[in-house]
């Protein structure tokens, strides 16, 4: 099994009901996976579906919680910055559970010169505003981070909070970048 | 039409249907024609109506009431990501209310673009069937019409400048909101649930 593999059968073992994308060629493989596993191709299945911005993903996959669901946002963490407000104003203070797992840029592996701007305080800044933050890197295997990816979704329903997974692939059959 | 006016026409047509009302005075006023549990206010994320109701739209079972997005011309310029999405994903069942008063109404009445751009012929460009109302009659009239359209559907009104005097702020906690919401929800896909 490969780490992208492993996310997303996590992300469907945790429950998810409907899976909202921002692409990175990280998570590409990820969202390859998802979309194979739900019948689709070429980035659309019935319950995966790309959106435009990381802000707008919470809000639409933040409503799936009002019928029962669970709705997941997969993203890269330069992202972060623009879903803040509606992290914060819309699930964290609604009590809406929301899975979302990032992958990580500006850290070993990164040829980017800029993007550690942002990537790097991340997991800071969303404690900072009270989101769980569980990380993941090289140091555990495919198994691990599919069952964490898992647990958080179910940490998410749980506690009534989004819950975010961060995964660095470098050091991993994935790609950094 | 005035901003209350509009809102007292779609709260009497909307008491079936789940709504998503933007933040601020739109919600303040809404709460004060009719405080209802099918009303969900986003008290604080600013731009974000139109793509909650798109998630609800996408998750409530395709025979339930079309979900009802109430939203205002500088919040849905704020995120307007709402219109291709909403187009791309095309929900049969969300209907978009766009209350236009040209102005950021809750913030000092500073001006948006709606006046030199125009909202509505971007939601056509997006793949929404579109309508507009410039009166309570037409407001009712265009609405009936786009409860029978199959698709993402919006509404263009345009309403006065100016916010209701006296109208109390909404001092609730969001997590009540949701659980009155979502019990709501889940007593009318119930309904739904029986008679189909």
């Amino acid at each position: 099994m490969t780490y992208a593999q492993a996310v997303a059968d996590g992300i469907w073992a945790a429950g998810a009901t409907r899976v909202g994308y921002i692409p990175s060629v990280t998570v590409a493989p990820v969202i390859n996976a998802l979309v194979a596993y739900d019948g689709g191709t070429n980035g659309v299945s019935p319950r995966v579906t790309p959106l435009s911005r990381e802000e707008e993903a919470v809000g639409v996959m933040g409503a799936v919680t009002f019928t029962g669901g669970l709705g997941t946002v997969v993203m890269q963490d330069n992202g972060f910055g623009n879903a803040l407000t509606a992290l914060t104003t819309f699930t964290l203070s609604y009590h809406l559970p929301l899975l979302v797992f990032a992958n990580t840029r500006g850290g070993l592996g990164e040829y980017n010169s800029m993007i550690h701007s942002i990537s790097q305080p991340v997991p800071a800044l969303l404690r900072a505003v009270g989101l769980p933050v569980i990380e993941l890197d090289r140091t555990s295997g495919p198994g691990d981070w599919h069952d964490t990816v898992q647990e958080a979704g179910r940490h998410a329903v749980m506690t009534y909070r989004p819950v975010v997974v961060l995964g660095s692939f470098w050091n991993t059959d994935g790609k950094v970048a | 039409m005035k901003r209350i006016e509009a809102l007292g026409v779609l709260a009497d047509l909307t008491s079936s249907h789940p709504v998503i009302a933007t933040c601020a005075a739109t919600s303040r006023e809404l709460a004060s024609v009719k405080d209802s549990d099918n009303h969900l206010y986003l008290l604080d994320a600013m731009g974000l109506a139109g793509s909650v109701a798109t998630g609800l739209a996408l998750s409530v079972r395709p025979s339930a009431p079309k979900v009802v997005a109430i939203e205002g011309d500088g919040s849905l310029l704020m995120n307007p990501n709402v219109l291709p999405t909403g187009g791309y994903l095309a929900p049969p069942n969300l209907l978009l209310v766009l209350l236009d008063n040209g102005v950021y109404g809750s913030t000092g009445a500073l001006p948006t673009y709606s006046p030199k751009v125009d909202l509505r012929r971007l939601a056509d460009a997006a793949g929404w069937t579109t309508r507009a109302a410039q009166t309570a009659d037409g407001l009712s009239a265009a609405f009936a019409e786009l409860l029978t359209v199959e698709g993402p559907a919006f509404l263009y009104a345009t309403i006065e400048e100016g916010n209701a005097p006296d109208i109390e702020k909404l001092l609730v906690d969001p997590v009540s909101l949701t659980g009155r919401f979502t019990r709501w929800l889940r007593e009318v896909h119930a309904v739904v649930e029986a008679a189909t």
